[in-house]
């Protein structure tokens, strides 16, 4: 006789008639002979040979002249917790001759620690393209009716690594530390000289001047809060008060801000070039020093000691981007932006949790970066106590 | 004696580590996998000890809105928004602590009294911006070292990261 599974929760099974399958949109799944209540949630997605087939058929919609279409190696790419990332290859014959390409499909997520316009993050790779490394992008689309959701497909950047323990830990990467570093810098900088306006970034967000850059960073994210919290939130309500009576000088020069520029969201070859930039959801215009205080804070410090980005010293760091920006490094103003970038780091894992628990994502990452809120309000209190 | 929470979870990070990982082929499994494995050891991490913390919890956030009372009752404090957060304290510390250990009412508490609390912090991020009132800022470093305590509980996957070395400095704080 088979055994088939207890429920997981006491008094929750229920015997079932429907026999061992499954099943995940109902609320329960029937797992061997018994029903387990699960969470509600979005439909269970299709198998992976559909979704490839239904690749194909786009690209073939896409590329007229091409023939003999095949994608294979689909594989969904762990991380990318705004936006599911799909990896294929693509080969296809096109002016009689064989041609073979990695692309990548950057799809909207049933739910998502961060709500953003795909359009917005295709728009602004597509600007930045040629003047810092950043995948190719190719074809957008903002309804479902190709793939079920909105995405957008870009070129992807083969024999590089984003993920901070390989780059950080992975003994090929540790003789390029040095110039992953600069080069980190180096391409900060340049995101900063790019001119918005003559780059046709004139469409994002931004204050109406260079007084107003920490106000409407602030009153961004507090609306976040606003809208996603589940609780109260003693610790962030606090800090945003600080905030407000902490503003920081205006900017130098309002920039282009990537908003999530860390280790992490680079791709980097093991000699240490970083062949791309990832991530560009958040961008906007604002202060650079948003972008110097996010690379800064302690999250992003992933060998645990006070290395920024696990890659060098805090003063190397401010060194190399004066260096390269000709900006200064106001110590002050990064501080009321470290602070504002843990805060907005809280806010986006309340987001995911708040999608975990309104029944819109299954994802555990979700709750999972739900449950770790509370090292970021260490954080924020540490910062404070230092008095920023 | 049958497995208890905490066994039957460290039983599903073994099954998960022994039966399932090895078995995923892809790496986006392997790394919900992963996540599953690290969720379920922050659930461990405050499994057996969760109601004693919220009890405890409520009970120091209950003493931090009596103190905020005395301080804001203060004739320095003596205005309109000083009586109105007054008010705001009384009527939480008012309403008894819950009888039972349910997580879920004790939880319900705790949201209430911490909903006082962010009203309180707020005003004393504003008296700090402006003035040196002692009895103000003492209680504003009150909340924050019961805040700290609440921050630094339980098991984050950051503490065998990032915040390996500020973790390893909380615990020494501990002790001290």
């Amino acid at each position: 006789m088979g055994f088939s599974p207890a429920p997981l929760g006491a008094g929750d099974g229920v015997k079932s008639n429907e026999g061992p399958v499954a099943q995940g949109q109902s609320g329960r799944l029937i797992t061997g002979w018994f029903q387990v209540r699960i969470l509600a949630g979005p439909p269970t997605p299709p198998p992976m040979t559909t979704l490839e087939s239904r690749i194909e058929a786009y690209l073939r919609a896409k590329l007229p002249a091409a023939s003999e279409i095949v994608v294979a190696n689909l594989q969904r790419i762990p991380g990318g917790a705004s936006r599911e990332t799909w990896s294929f290859d693509v080969t296809r014959r096109e002016n009689g001759a064989a041609v073979k390409e990695g692309l990548i499909i950057r799809r909207d997520p049933d739910a998502s620690v961060l709500e953003t316009d795909r359009d917005h993050e295709f728009r602004v790779v597509q600007a930045v393209y040629g003047a810092v490394p950043v995948p190719r992008t190719y074809w957008i689309e903002t309804d479902g009716a190709a793939l079920d959701r909105p995405f957008f497909v870009m070129g992807r950047i083969d024999g590089c690594e984003a993920n901070p323990t390989r780059v950080l830990m992975d003994p090929r990467y540790f003789p390029s530390r040095e110039r992953i570093a600069c080069e980190f810098t180096d391409i900060l900088a340049r995101i900063h000289a790019i001119d918005p306006a003559s780059s046709g970034l004139e469409f994002l967000d931004g204050p109406a001047d260079a007084g107003g850059c920490g106000l409407a960073e602030v009153e961004k994210w507090e609306a976040v809060i606003d809208h996603d919290s589940l609780e109260p939130q003693p610790v962030l309500r606090g800090a945003f008060r600080w905030l407000r009576h902490h503003l920081p000088p205006p900017a130098q020069r309002i920039a282009l801000v990537h908003a999530d520029y860390r280790t992490g969201n680079f791709l980097a070859a093991p000699d240490g070039e970083i062949k791309g930039i990832l991530d560009w959801e958040m961008a906007h215009l604002g202060d650079p020093m948003e972008d110097v205080a996010w690379a800064c804070i302690r999250p992003w410090r992933w060998l645990g000691n006070e290395l920024i980005g696990g890659l060098m010293e805090r003063s190397e760091f401010y060194r190399m981007y004066e260096k390269f920006s000709g900006l200064k490094v106001d110590e002050d103003a990064v501080r009321f932006w470290e602070l504002l970038g843990n805060i907005k780091l809280a806010a986006i894992f309340i987001t995911g949790a708040r999608s975990f628990t309104d029944g819109r994502t299954r994802s555990p990452l979700m709750a999972f970066l739900g449950r770790n809120v509370n090292r970021l309000e260490l954080e924020i209190m540490d910062l404070l106590e230092a008095g920023v | 004696m049958k497995p208890d929470g905490i066994t039957s979870l460290r039983g599903i990070q073994a099954a998960l580590a022994d039966a399932l990982v090895p078995e995923l082929s892809s790496a986006y499994a392997q790394d919900a996998a992963q996540t599953l494995t690290m969720l379920i050891e922050s659930l461990v991490a405050g499994w057996d000890t969760a109601a004693e913390d919220l009890v405890s919890g409520n009970r120091e956030v209950r003493r931090l809105l009596a103190e905020a009372v005395a301080v804001f009752s203060l004739p320095a404090a003596g205005n309109e928004p000083a009586a109105a957060l007054v008010k705001l304290c009384e009527d939480a510390i008012a309403v008894p602590p819950v009888a039972s250990l349910r997580i879920s009412e004790l939880t319900a508490e705790s949201e209430s009294l911490r909903a006082a609390l962010e009203k309180v912090l707020v005003a004393l991020e504003d008296i700090a911006a402006g003035s040196a009132d002692v009895p103000a800022m003492a209680l504003r470093w009150s909340i924050y070292a019961h805040l700290r305590g609440a921050a630094g509980a339980g098991w984050s996957f950051w503490d065998v990261a990032s915040f390996r070395e500020r973790m390893v400095r909380l615990k020494s704080e501990h002790k001290r």
